[in-house]
């Protein structure tokens, strides 16, 4: 549906967005994740059209894109702070791009108010934004988007002005959305946690560069790289200094871990990243670690427990029985195939 | 609010002084006009201070047909209508495409704007007039009207830029993607949404139009606006101080009635260009 094709973006001599490889399929819901300033707002705003692609090429449903105008890529945006006309009604706002393409008044608003029934909107049509709760105006923005019926929906970080209960539920509206719609969404967050809920496949950015494209769990469970490993997962994964014992062994934090099904044979001596979840140090069995407990969060459920295990090294674990408490001895254990391997540049050891 | 104690009240008195005295200069003029403009000549020449004690609307049927007030009434009518048009036409145009629009030149394009604004009309009349009568322009309301929007257009544009600054971006982003040409933005978006700064515009413009002399003096000689046909008044008819009270009431009374409908925008639009420089 989308193509990205070497796109990059340049403002001045500043490189943006390099080379950007991607391709996503017909109603997928694509989400773009990176920290803040990485280049998110900008790729999207490429595709819709709002930035001029420097080089490279981008294509929309089979069609060359890259210089057309934003209309005509049949792409429709929600903005961040929503961009509702403030002096339209929300009928009037959600109806504007049928009005400017010349659709009747009576066909208008048949089409707007089917897509405020979707939304739940109904009795706020003739009202002005400013009236408004924020999670309404969001869903105007959306609404407003849904009524053009475009092949691709953009949303820039739509949530991220919502407070924490409505993000939620905001967030299930929006994969509901998605479901019934069946059209191609993507979507930006520097939100790990939105981008892991709602995605078909996530595409991890840093620094206007791809760093890995997957489904949530893939890159869960098989990061690439140890900013894939550090930025998906929350609290995030554990990083602890180890040294390879032999071909397929390491020792860290003091004690010598098999490591199997490693497909690559270790240097003698080399060194290594040990990446742990937290959910995965405390394993009824398996290799063992004592941990000095310094601080407690204590969640009800569950708690996050923190400690070091070695100068330098930090350690959050996932307690799920019985009370820690600070100062407390407790030994972690963890199994051999839970952990991952990254070298000193950050890339994965497989 | 808090309470006002005794010393602090003193200290209003004080001040209430200057400022009652500052608004008995401001009043007394339209007091003395007004007054006198309902005596006769004779009433006049008698007692100029003193209250009217006959009142007459002779005045004012003379002023508006022998002294041809009609006419000007019409030319200046149609002159600052022109003109505020055009101006609230043309600096919306610009101030959209200067705060809102991405194109080679901007910021100098701006600055030249602000260039413009500092130059006093004074010290380019002489060039001013060559280039009026060049056209082929002297004598006609098109010229004047033409005039008025050159020399307030700067400020104009300046005004409109700084409110335009203060929308977000995303409006424009938005009806982009909503499939709106850049005239289709401006004329369904921008438009509307500069309401308060083209009233507070039109109010100042119209205010400048209408008691401008010096500009009108130069280009429409033979016919001529209401404020050039009061100074015209004082040469004419020198004695004659009613009949030029009368013809001050005629012409200041639309404007007042303009500044009484939209006291509050004007004292309000005061704040607008603060938005954003
Ligand atoms: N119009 C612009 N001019 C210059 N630099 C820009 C412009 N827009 C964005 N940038 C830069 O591009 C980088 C990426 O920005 P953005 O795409 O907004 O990041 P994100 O949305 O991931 O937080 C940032 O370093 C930002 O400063
Ligand atoms: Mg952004």
């Amino acid at each position: 549906m989308i193509d990205l094709r070497n796109v990059s973006k340049r403002f001045g001599g500043m490189t943006v967005i390099d080379r950007v490889n991607l391709s996503v399929e017909e109603g997928e819901f694509i989400v773009f994740v990176g920290p803040s300033g990485c280049g998110k707002s900008t790729l999207l705003r490429m595709i819709a059209g709002l930035e001029d692609i420097s080089s490279g090429d981008l294509w929309i449903g089979g069609e060359r894109m890259t210089d057309a105008e934003p209309y005509d890529r049949g792409v429709a945006m929600v903005f961040q702070s929503y961009a509702l006309y403030p002096h339209m009604t929300v009928a009037e706002n959600m109806g504007f791009a049928l009005r400017i393409q010349g659709v009747g008044a009576a066909e208008r608003r048949r089409m707007v108010e089917a897509a405020a029934t979707k939304l739940h909107l109904d009795h706020l049509l003739d009202r002005k934004p400013a009236a408004l709760s924020g999670g309404q105006r969001q869903r105007v923005a959306i609404g407003r988007a849904i009524v053009r019926d475009p092949k691709v929906f953009l949303f820039d970080e739509p949530l991220s002005n919502l407070d924490a209960e409505l993000r939620v539920q905001m967030r299930i509206e929006i994969a509901r959305l998605h479901q019934s719609l069946s059209n191609t969404m993507v979507y930006v967050t520097h939100d790990q946690t939105e981008a892991m809920t709602l995605a078909d496949r996530i595409v991890v950015l840093r620094a206007g560069r791809i760093e890995q494209v997957g489904r949530p769990t893939d890159l869960y469970d098989d990061p690439d790289n140890i900013f894939v490993a550090g930025f998906i997962g929350s609290p995030r994964m554990n990083f602890l200094p180890g040294v390879a014992t032999g071909p397929a062994s390491i020792r860290v934090a003091g004690v010598d871990v098999q490591v199997p099904g490693l497909g690559t044979r270790l240097a003698r001596e080399q060194a290594v990243q040990v990446g742990l979840r937290p959910e995965h140090l405390t394993a009824p069995e398996g290799v063992e670690l004592p941990l000095a407990i310094e601080v407690v969060e204590q969640l009800g459920a569950m708690a996050y427990v923190h400690g070091s295990l070695a100068p330098e090294a930090p350690v959050v674990a996932e307690w799920r029985a019985g009370r820690p408490s600070v100062g407390e001895r407790v030994p972690l254990r963890f199994h051999p195939r839970d952990l991952r391997l990254f070298d000193p540049e950050g890339r994965r050891i497989r | 609010m808090a309470a006002v104690g005794k010393r602090e009240r003193r200290w209003l008195w004080i001040a209430a002084i200057p400022m009652a005295l500052l608004a008995l200069s401001c009043i007394y003029p339209i007091v003395f006009a007004i007054n006198n403009a309902l005596k006769t000549s004779k009433g006049y020449i008698l007692d100029r201070f003193g209250m009217v004690t006959d009142p007459t609307v002779q005045n004012f049927a003379d002023a508006w047909g022998r002294a041809r007030f009609s006419e000007y009434f019409v030319n200046s009518v149609l002159v600052t209508a022109g003109a505020v048009g055009l101006l609230l036409l043309l600096s919306s145009l610009v101030g959209f495409a200067l705060a809102m629009l991405r194109f080679p030149f901007r910021r100098l394009v701006f600055v030249a704007i602000l260039g413009a604004l500092m130059i006093p009309i004074q010290v380019v009349l002489v060039p001013f007039y060559r280039t009026v009568e060049g056209l082929g322009l002297l004598n006609t309301r098109v010229g004047l009207v033409l005039a008025y929007t050159a020399f307030f257009l700067p400020f104009s544009i300046y005004l409109m830029t700084a409110f335009y600054r203060g929308l977000p971006r995303e409006l424009l982003e938005a009806a982009r993607m909503d499939g709106a040409r850049f005239l289709e933005v401006w004329w369904h978006v921008m438009l509307p949404l500069g309401r308060p700064a083209l009233l507070t515009l039109g109010i100042l413009n119209t205010l400048y139009c209408w008691n401008d002399v010096l500009i009108s003096l130069l280009v429409l000689q033979d016919r001529r606006t209401l404020m050039v046909g009061i100074a015209a008044l004082r040469g004419e008819y020198t004695t004659n101080v009613p009949l030029l009270a009368a013809g001050i009431v005629l012409a200041a009374a639309p404007i007042v009635l303009v500044y009484l409908v939209f006291q509050r925008r004007i004292v309000g639009g005061i704040s607008v260009g603060a938005v954003k420089g």
